[in-house]
């Protein structure tokens, strides 16, 4: 299954690679997809099913769906003339090759990081994570779940303000 | 549980086989025409293209489309739930399971109605 | 069966993501492909909390499923996040009739 983990992985940092260089932003979501499958794919590589599924319906099936539609909506022209500001791109150049550094730095003596990954046996290969999942929402973090209701009310009222013109 | 996979695997891989292949094969197989741009142009009836290929979309449908993902995440929670529900509530009697599912819906109720009096839902303008 | 596989491979991938995430922040001017540079910079934190949740595993052998259910959460305010901002991106573009960030920075000088 190694070989598996290095296709996903590959495509997930190919997709990222493709979001940031393509010049039409339609090309850009595209590859954003690809990007969040190879995603869904390692996380259902770590057993984790129903994010993996998660990460494919919502993300791929629907922020990006609506991605899409703003972009055929304001009818955006590719980026014209000079694509890369020369500050801009070596600004980034330097802080995202700082990141990569620190990031190679920590996992480098990361002794807990050395851990393998071993095939689920016994009880816990028997319960499903949606069952384990849903536990947890609605008992230990029920109050958080309310929470978020709330959050999709205000979220609800404010595209509602911000798309219609005329409000009654 | 992760060998269930292996074929979701395969028609991935036999999906994208098939669309590089027939790719290539008309790349092969076909007839190299010389291009120019009368020949590039979308064809109308003959006609000289008018306008954009894409055409822009109204925003009746964005806002369609925003309130599906907001209550897209809603299934989404009552996935697990449903799952969940009769081992949890029947059997444990926990009653938090059941009523904080519930008001989770009365909020998303709320927001609902919101949307249909402000006539976010209504398609003609 | 060993699978060779470590959970540093992950945070590696995870790493990689983000940084090509915040690249993509500061290079691009188009105020979407912007905030699709976002979005994949959360996605990649999503994988670095699954990693941890599979390799934390409890007593009983199972992975710690409290990290999932944060990843819920994560991305509801992700998609909460992505209506209204992409509203307040259309209301930009009525009022601007552009999405080119260096178009919209009025409030300098």
């Amino acid at each position: 299954m190694t070989f598996l983990f290095y296709i996903f992985a590959a495509l997930a940092i190919v997709g990222g690679i493709g979001v940031v260089l393509n010049r039409n932003p339609v090309s850009s979501a595209f590859a954003m997809i690809v990007s969040f499958l190879g995603l869904a794919a390692l996380y259902i590589q770590l057993d984790a099913y129903l994010v993996g599924t998660l990460q494919i319906l919502v993300y791929a099936g629907a922020i990006m769906v609506l991605f899409l539609f703003i972009i055929m909506l304001l009818d955006i022209k590719s980026e014209e003339g000079r694509q890369f500001g020369v500050f801009s791109t070596a600004g980034a150049v330097v802080v995202a090759g700082g990141m990569l550094l620190i990031v190679a730095k920590v996992l480098k003596n990361f002794e807990a990081g050395e851990k393998a990954l071993t095939p689920l046996k016994g009880a816990a290969a028997e319960t499903t994570d949606v069952s384990a999942i849903g536990e947890l929402l609605f008992t230990t973090y029920w109050f958080p779940v309310q929470v978020i209701g709330m959050l999709l009310l205000v979220a609800t009222v404010g595209v509602v303000v911000l798309s219609k013109r005329e409000l009654r | 549980m992760q060998q269930e996979f292996i074929p979701v695997l395969i028609q991935i891989v036999i999906a994208t086989g098939f669309a590089v292949a027939t790719l290539i094969a008309s790349v092969l197989l076909g007839k190299r025409a010389k291009r120019n741009q009368m020949k590039d142009s979308a064809y109308e009836c003959g006609m000289l293209p008018i306008g954009e290929g894409q055409a822009r979309f109204s925003v009746k449908f964005y806002l369609v489309a925003m309130l599906f993902v907001l209550f897209d995440i809603e299934v989404v929670f009552l996935y697990p739930w449903a799952v969940s529900f009769k081992r949890l509530a029947v059997d444990g009697g926990q009653l938090v399971v059941f009523f904080s599912a519930l008001s989770f819906i009365v909020i998303l109720f709320v927001a609902y109605l919101y949307a249909l009096r402000k006539g976010a839902l209504e398609w003609k303008d | 069966m060993d699978t060779g596989l470590t959970l540093n491979h992950f945070l590696a991938v995870s790493g990689i993501l983000f940084a090509i995430g915040l690249a993509g922040v500061l290079i691009r001017r188009n105020i979407i492909v912007i905030f699709m540079c976002l979005e994949l910079m959360l996605s990649a934190a999503n994988l670095t909390l699954v990693a941890f949740s599979r390799f934390n595993t409890g007593a009983n052998g199972a992975p710690d499923y409290h990290g999932q259910v944060l990843l819920f959460f994560i991305i509801t305010v992700a998609a909460a996040e992505v209506a209204v901002g992409l509203a307040i991106i259309v209301a930009l573009f009525r009022a601007r009739e552009t999405t080119d960030v260096t178009q919209i920075a009025s409030m300098k000088n």
